[in-house]
């Protein structure tokens, strides 16, 4: 069932339209994340649902009803807000407390919905303190308890851990997706860190300068990026745009950059002379023999050792290019300026047409 | 499908009770800004005898050197005051800051109380000290030493130097507070010995609040109207003149005392306009990380920090002592005898018991309308920016650069014929009251709102609540202690003001302040002492609140 449907939605801030041509749907129970770079127009989407930027064009429908005309606080989608917005001067119960005052509800359910709220963020026992006593995970726990607690028709997250440490903004970022899913409220989550979108989100809208530029699951995002934009945000991945030479022969065709030489996939390439090459730095292999097929040599720059992951970044043909090795071994990590050889399976590679940036080839349908 | 027509954004969609607010600030500022100021300025246009347009005044004030001469006084005033505040201020700032000084909080106090006490208090004080018989100077004569009596300039210049010298010190102190240790380690690290630091970093970062004080005290002294009226003997100054001037064409058009307050105004305005443009231009962002040391100093170095800035704020405070000292001496009418005793209190609670029942009654219910009207306009300036509330924002203003000499004139040429008549009534100075500190306290409750994330009222709406009750259950309990510790000093300003009221209070409404500069004028220093030191008691009351209870630091005092 659906719970959020959003139509051709456009917001201008005087010349600059901040968003456009937004189109969603989003499922009840849902956790959608939209992900973007900061000014990619993610928060004003959120705000515009919120109610409290008013739409210069497009329909905003929740659990079927037109919202265009409703006031945001009658909107019923409960906010948890980047800096927590606890109000300063309640206590820990109060700021709970706030919304179901407003409903007018009667005391004894009052406290027991404050106190269910409570307990599920983990902060039973903290109902008499004032915010200027709780840390900043803890302020983001009243915020998302204060929220819940009206049980509204959507949750929205305006990049809620941002302002905490990554210890911290790990661990709340479980409990959020524990909580939304135990309560089963639509949730809309905005953030920048695409790490944080992979993990928490059932779908992703991955948005640039104001526009969607793919939704889907997080695996499809992250292996069937749509453009180039969304495959250099989300992930590290290597680009190279190269020359494509005439003729496939089992679905292959070469492609030149220099001394380089790759075979490359020929779907969708017909009719190109060049293509943008892309692969993720884990899909490249030890290049075990010199005989080995789309061998590619690069001099060592910089190693970062992480543990699991050594990661290489080596000069190819005058370009920076990422590769990871695992399980590195000391003595398998070559010495900066020294050859490092590595091979990129034809069947992991990403392509994109230089002129727009969109996918070509397998994936490109969708 | 575009829908902008037919559906403005939701927080302008309705006449809400904020577009009455700006209407009514409107109003505020036309009826009882824009037109007493108009007036004063038709008449400075205005011929005496014909009653037509012409440049007369203007060519009188000009060509005539009893005018000129006043406006170079009023000039000459500003820069020495100015000056002197300085080579107070600064040096008291950064022993203050920077040294361990015993006792530092105190001297603190003591200074913000002689900033905030009635100008002419000091003035009067210093008369009794220094004046043609004062004990001081009688001291002194007695000892072979003749010191010239203390009327003219510098009576004036020593009175409201050591006034107003706390407007540097604090801003000062403020700015050295708030510079990161690490800059001034910095510059040390890079190797340069502490003078040089002092000079290349220090200085130049709190040179924006020196400039911004010494602007403050230029201002207040220029427009400073008991001092200059009480010591400045016949050394006349522009609001001096201006009164004079008033008081003698009282019987026709005060063409004369109109262009003098417009002169006197448009000197204000400069002054104002300059210090806005030094705060808004260069104001160091600092991330505060470490806070800057105090040193302990030893020996002599100590011992010369100690009496300096016990010795400043010693003799800005020695006027108000003497004033106590001298309300709880024995008199027989004008003449102090020996021995204690409280008749002057007595005096006044049974010769003029209406005049303090006075203060206190108007300069309450115009604080309570400041705080009502000031809370509202501030936040329709912090929150509601449209084109209406720009244009409101900067005429609110206006009363800034009005001096309580040009107010009180334009307010009795504006109100004694119709269609509005106030002169006489008790509402001329309450409401004066109320302009002179609606500025103040519009800037204050819209600085607050602007430290209070507006999150925290979007959270509010977001889970249910009407803009209204958002208001009324986030905004204004957020804004309450400022706006109360705000009222207070809008209080503490309107007990002691006499600029404006002196020309427009009648027998039965006089106020303290007047009562005291009538009984300077008449020579019973004894009840003058004993209404200064009630209003000082007052003064001090209301400090003691605003710290203790609202936990403001000197800040507010000096944005009072």
């Amino acid at each position: 069932m659906t719970s959020i449907r959003i139509v051709d939605l456009e917001k201008r801030f005087g010349e600059l339209r901040a968003i456009s041509d937004i189109n969603l749907e989003i499922e009840k129970g849902e956790f959608f994340t939209l992900l973007g770079p900061s000014g990619c127009g993610k928060t004003t989407l959120l705000r515009t649902i919120a109610g409290f930027y008013k739409q210069d064009q497009g329909d905003i429908y929740i659990d079927g009803e037109l919202i265009n005309k409703v006031p945001a606080y009658q909107r019923n989608t409960a906010m948890v807000f980047q800096n927590y917005a606890v109000f300063p001067h309640m206590t820990v119960f109060d700021n709970v407390a706030y919304g179901l005052r407003v409903r007018k509800l009667p005391k004894d359910e009052i406290s027991r919905k404050v106190s269910a709220a409570l307990k599920s963020v983990h902060l039973e026992g903290y109902e008499k303190r004032t915010p200027d006593k709780l840390s900043g995970g803890q302020q983001q726990r009243v915020g998302l308890a204060r929220a819940m607690a009206i049980q509204p028709r959507v949750l929205l997250f305006d990049e809620p851990l941002s302002n905490l440490d990554a210890k911290l903004r790990i661990e709340m970022r479980e409990e959020i997706r524990a909580v939304q899913k135990s309560l089963g409220i639509t949730s809309i989550y905005v953030t920048h860190d695409q790490e944080e979108a992979l993990v928490i989100s059932d779908r992703i809208a991955v948005m640039e300068q104001g526009v969607i530029q793919q939704i889907g699951k997080p695996w499809e995002i992250y292996a069937d990026p749509k453009n180039t934009f969304v495959a250099y945000f989300v992930g590290k991945i290597n680009m190279l745009t190269m020359h494509l030479l005439e003729g496939a022969e089992g679905g292959l065709r070469s492609a030149v950059l220099g001394n380089l030489s790759l075979l490359v996939p020929s779907e969708g390439t017909e009719g190109l002379s060049e293509v943008i090459v892309a692969f993720r730095p884990e899909d490249v292999i030890e290049a075990a023999t010199k005989a080995s097929q789309n061998k590619v040599m690069g001099i060592l720059k910089t190693v970062s050792f992480m543990g699991s992951v050594a990661r290489f970044e080596l000069e190819v043909e005058g370009q920076e290019i990422t590769i990871d090795r695992h399980r590195p071994r000391e003595s398998d990590i070559p010495q900066k300026g020294e050859h490092a050889f590595f091979a990129v399976p034809s069947d992991s590679m990403l392509l994109f047409d230089p002129k727009t940036g969109l996918r070509i080839g397998r994936g490109a349908k969708k | 499908m575009s829908q902008k027509a037919e559906t403005p954004s939701i927080r302008h969609s309705r006449a809400d009770i904020w577009s009455f607010v700006i209407f009514f600030g409107f109003v505020i500022v036309i009826v009882f800004l824009i037109y007493p100021l108009f007036d004063i300025f038709r008449y400075s246009f205005m011929d005496k005898k014909t009653q037509t347009f012409s440049l007369s005044n203007w060519k009188t004030f000009f060509s005539k050197v009893y005018y000129l001469r006043a406006f170079w006084h009023s000039i000459v005033i500003a820069i020495l005051t100015t000056f002197f505040s300085m080579v107070l201020g600064i040096p008291l700032a950064f022993f203050t800051t920077r040294y361990r000084i015993k006792g530092a909080n105190l001297l603190n106090t003591l200074s913000v109380l002689a900033l905030l006490s009635p100008t002419f208090i000091g003035a009067y004080s210093w008369i009794t000290m220094l004046g043609r018989n004062g004990f001081l100077r009688l001291l002194f004569q007695s000892i072979g030493i003749n010191l010239p009596p203390i009327y003219g300039p510098l009576g004036i210049v020593l009175a409201d130097t050591l006034q107003y010298y706390p407007f540097i010190s604090l801003m000062t102190a403020g700015a050295l507070m708030t510079i990161d240790r690490s800059l001034e380690e910095a510059s040390e690290n890079l190797g340069a010995r502490s003078i040089k630091t002092f000079f290349s970093v220090t200085l130049p970062l709190v040179l924006p609040s020196v400039t911004g004080g010494a602007l403050i005290v230029f201002m207040m002294s220029l427009s400073n109207f008991g001092t200059p009226m009480i010591i400045g003997g016949n050394y006349l100054v522009l609001p001096t003149l201006a009164y004079n001037l008033y008081t003698s064409e009282i019987s026709q058009t005060p063409g004369m005392a109109s262009t003098v307050s417009i002169i006197l105004m448009l000197c204000a305005s400069v002054v104002i306009v300059l210090q806005q443009w030094v705060s808004s231009r260069r104001k160091y962002a600092s991330m505060l990380v470490n806070r800057p040391v105090i040193k302990q100093i030893k020996g002599i170095k100590s011992v010369l920090a100690h009496i300096s800035c016990y010795g400043i704020v010693f003799f800005s405070t020695l006027p108000l002592a003497v004033i106590v000292y001298f309300s709880f001496r024995k008199t027989s009418g004008p003449v102090f005898k020996p021995g204690f005793s409280l008749d002057s209190y007595r005096q006044i609670f049974f010769d003029v018991p209406k005049t303090v029942t006075n203060s206190f009654l108007y300069s309450i219910t115009a604080v309570l309308l400041i705080a009502f009207v000031g809370t509202l306009l501030g936040f329709v300036i912090a929150r509601k920016r449209n084109a209406a509330v720009r244009i409101l924002d900067p005429l609110l203003m206006i009363p800034y650069m009005v001096p309580g000499t040009v107010l009180g004139i334009g307010f009795i040429v504006a109100f004694n014929k119709p269609p509005i008549i106030l002169t006489g009534t008790a509402a001329i100075i309450i409401l004066t009251y109320f302009i002179r500190r609606l500025p103040y306290s519009v800037r204050s409750a819209a600085s607050i709102l602007k430290q209070i994330d507006p999150a925290l009222e979007e959270a509010g709406i977001n889970l249910g609540s009407p803009p209204g009750r958002t208001f009324r259950t986030i905004t204004l309990p957020l804004m309450q202690s400022g706006i109360i510790s705000g009222a207070i000093m809008s209080w503490v300003t309107s007990m002691n003001e006499l600029s404006a009221s002196i020309l427009l209070y009648v027998g039965k409404t006089m106020t303290m302040p007047i009562k005291i500069y009538i009984s300077v004028a008449d020579g019973y220093f004894g009840t003058a002492s004993a209404m200064s030191t009630i209003l000082l008691f007052v003064t001090g009351i209301a400090m003691f609140i605003v710290n203790k209870y609202f936990n403001r630091g000197s800040e507010t005092f000096i944005a009072a």
